[in-house]
């Protein structure tokens, strides 16, 4: 479904990805970890078509289409969905006009007909109910006054509205305390079947007790170090990264 | 006699009264008419010069050669098809239709019917005298024509909406409407001021509103700048405010080339309250400018002052808000807020607050924010599939939402789809 090759790209004159590798199949949960600077939220933002980032070398295709020729919104309408470690409040935009737009114009490139208001208010409730997160929240300025559980939740809410192919999670356990993550987890569990795939982007391998991945790929240094199952998780979390991390001259 | 050569504003004036008288104006408040010809003689004309007039450029006015527009104008396109209001359109100052609606305690109609049927009701204009310190409400008022008038005694409460409209017509003619709102004690009503220009339009509309809101009366009025072609209009609003009224109003500049609005309100009585609320979305090379004054003269008022733009293309936008609290002024409320997105490279605003406080014991705010587009919103939004124009009338919306909220529903509408279309993303 996911094919990265080789890829290198960079922000201004930093390269920060350099020669990265990694296949994705339909149905998959694939973590990747690592330490902090080693490209992980670059790799999430680049997925979902950042424009501040230019890939220099390597190819991104997505069920065979090649991914770096698509914009933000083209990958979206693809099912590209990223759930962002720092959500954006949009003052004035109700969560929920919000989310409808988002889905007729995704449906409207699609060739598809508009949502109607029933079935859109039954998904709304459907969606909601999976994060627990309540009407006063939906109702609200998107993100606007949000607690950082409550922003999270709102992204995998939205998630689950949009029901992507693809799910980037970028550090969406940052910020959270246990309850929600728990919420967190368990909506994106609801969310798994055989034809979505998930990419969970963490620091921590507490994520990972509660959303078990298929594969866990350590990132270091602009590319994949190492690769395993998901008890590589834990071992992260006893033995820390400097034994798969070659150590590089004044890098983090 | 011997032949002197008339200074270009004084050439502009004659020319400007001349196409006036010959398609019609109004004897209406006669001593204040003189007082604006005496005025019109004597104060300079604007120019940048003068801190007031700093950024707007007067003198392409002197270069309009005004002629008389037909007698018999075309119908002026409807606005807000099929909304139910009392309505009178004024083609170039001079009625085209709607008619005069008189009950007891009350006249709604032109004021030219108002000047034959009651003229005793308009005498209250005599008491205005904006016109003797500004050289265009001077020129406005030296040959005022017709307006619309709503004139309610004490106690009258007219819940059916008044559209007020006029619309001037192609080529470059000149009008100078005059509308006239008086509300008695506890009277209350709803008036929607909509102008509209033709698209070969390249006049001027020099108009004027002048409005005395009684005791505890209640009015709010919803204007809508709607001008097609390269038309200019200066704006002469004026609000006095008695004891414990009420005003809202709320001028939404959507399609003007060239535009200065004056908003004066003065609150004259003890408890006033007055909502002032505006948005410009000037693109291309069009001009608007918004200058507002309000004078808290008495104690216990309250204002809320929220005007929000939007400047594409390299157009120009301009807000002044001037809050003056006067010695005898205590515990009032005055709250000043003005917001921009600069959306085109070459897009230019300026925005300045000027409070001038002679009283002790008062709340004043003011604020005000010039900025772009947030792209880290922008991409938020496209990585949930919205297009970029979604997307950006989205931001558009919210950022506006304050200002339109405040507008009827029908009316948010049309300003919705005007700056959709003006900003080039439909």
């Amino acid at each position: 479904m996911l094919k990265i090759d080789n890829l290198h790209a960079r922000i201004g004159d930093t390269e920060i990805l350099k020669g990265l590798s990694l296949n994705l199949d339909a149905g998959e949960v694939h973590a990747i970890m690592g330490p902090n600077g080693s490209g992980k939220s670059t790799l999430a933002s680049i997925l979902a078509g950042r424009e501040e980032y230019e890939v220099t070398e390597g190819s991104i295709t997505f069920d065979g289409v090649d991914l770096l020729e698509l914009d933000a919104t083209e990958r979206a309408v693809a099912g590209i969905f990223l759930a962002f470690q720092y959500p954006v409040e949009i003052p004035g935009v109700s969560n929920i006009n919000f989310l409808r737009s988002a889905i007729n114009s995704i449906r409207e490139q699609r060739k598809e007909e508009p949502i109607s208001g029933k079935d859109f208010l039954a998904k709304v409730k459907t969606c909601g109910q999976l994060v627990e997160l309540d009407g006063k929240l939906r109702d609200r300025s998107v993100n606007e006054g949000f607690s950082g559980g409550e922003k999270k939740r709102n992204e995998i809410f939205q998630m689950a509205m949009l029901e992507p192919k693809l799910a980037v999670l970028d550090e969406t356990d940052s910020g959270l305390d246990i309850d929600a993550l728990r919420i967190v987890s368990e909506g994106v569990n609801a969310m798994r079947d055989a034809n979505r795939s998930f990419l969970v982007i963490t620091h921590y391998q507490r994520l990972l007790d509660h959303i078990v991945p298929d594969h866990v790929h350590v990132l270091a240094n602009g590319q994949i170090v190492h690769s395993g199952g998901k008890e590589l998780a834990l071992e992260l979390e006893e033995k820390g990264y400097d034994w798969i991390v070659e150590p590089q001259a004044g890098k983090a | 006699m011997t032949e002197t050569t008339l200074t270009p504003s004084d050439a502009m004036a004659e020319r400007v009264l001349k196409t006036v008288r010959q398609s019609g104006h109004l004897d209406v408040a006669p001593k204040r008419q003189a007082a604006a010809k005496a005025a019109l003689a004597s104060i300079p004309y604007p120019t940048t010069r003068d801190e007031r007039w700093k950024y707007t450029r007067t003198g392409r006015l002197q270069k309009l050669n005004f002629h008389r527009a037909n007698d018999q104008p075309a119908p002026a396109p409807e606005v807000l098809p099929g909304f139910d209001a009392h309505r009178l359109t004024f083609v170039n100052g001079r009625l085209q239709s709607g008619n005069a609606l008189t009950r007891q305690g009350m006249f709604i109609g032109p004021l030219s019917s108002a000047l034959a049927q009651c003229p005793e009701k308009v005498q209250t204009l005599e008491s205005d005298h904006f016109a003797e310190d500004e050289w265009f409400a001077a020129l406005q008022a030296s040959a005022p024509q017709d307006g619309g008038a709503i004139l309610l005694d004490d106690h009258v409460t007219v819940e059916r909406p008044i559209l007020l409209h006029h619309h001037m017509t192609g080529g470059t003619t000149v009008a100078q409407p005059q509308h006239l709102v008086i509300l008695g004690q506890e009277s209350k009503a709803q008036v929607i001021l909509w102008t509209t220009c033709d698209h070969d339009a390249t006049g001027l509309v020099n108009a004027a509103i002048t409005a005395e809101i009684g005791e505890r009366a209640h009015l709010t009025m919803e204007i809508v700048q709607d001008e097609q072609g390269e038309a200019h209009h200066i704006g002469h609003h004026q609000f006095r405010q008695a004891a414990s009224s009420h005003l809202e109003v709320r001028t939404a500049t959507a399609r003007s080339h060239w535009l200065r609005n004056d908003l004066h309100i003065q609150q004259n009585g003890q408890h006033g309250d007055s909502t002032f609320h505006g948005c410009y979305l000037p693109n291309g090379r069009q001009f608007v400018d918004h200058h507002t004054r309000i004078d808290h003269a008495k104690p216990d008022g309250k204002s809320d002052e929220l005007y929000k733009g939007l400047a594409s293309g390299s157009a120009t936008a301009v807000f002044n808000g001037k809050i003056m609290v006067h010695p005898d002024a205590q515990r009032i409320e005055a709250y000043q807020s003005n917001a921009n997105l600069i959306l085109g490279e070459r897009a230019t605003v300026n925005s300045k607050p000027e409070l001038e406080i002679y009283a002790d014991d008062v709340r004043c705010s003011h604020g005000c924010t010039t900025g772009q587009f947030d792209d880290e919103a922008l991409f938020y939004l496209r990585s949930r599939g919205m297009t970029e124009t979604t997307a950006r009338n989205l931001l558009v919306r919210a950022f506006l939402a304050e200002v339109l909220d405040g507008f009827r529903p029908e009316i948010q509408k049309h300003l919705e789809s005007v700056y959709a279309e003006r900003l080039g993303w439909n």
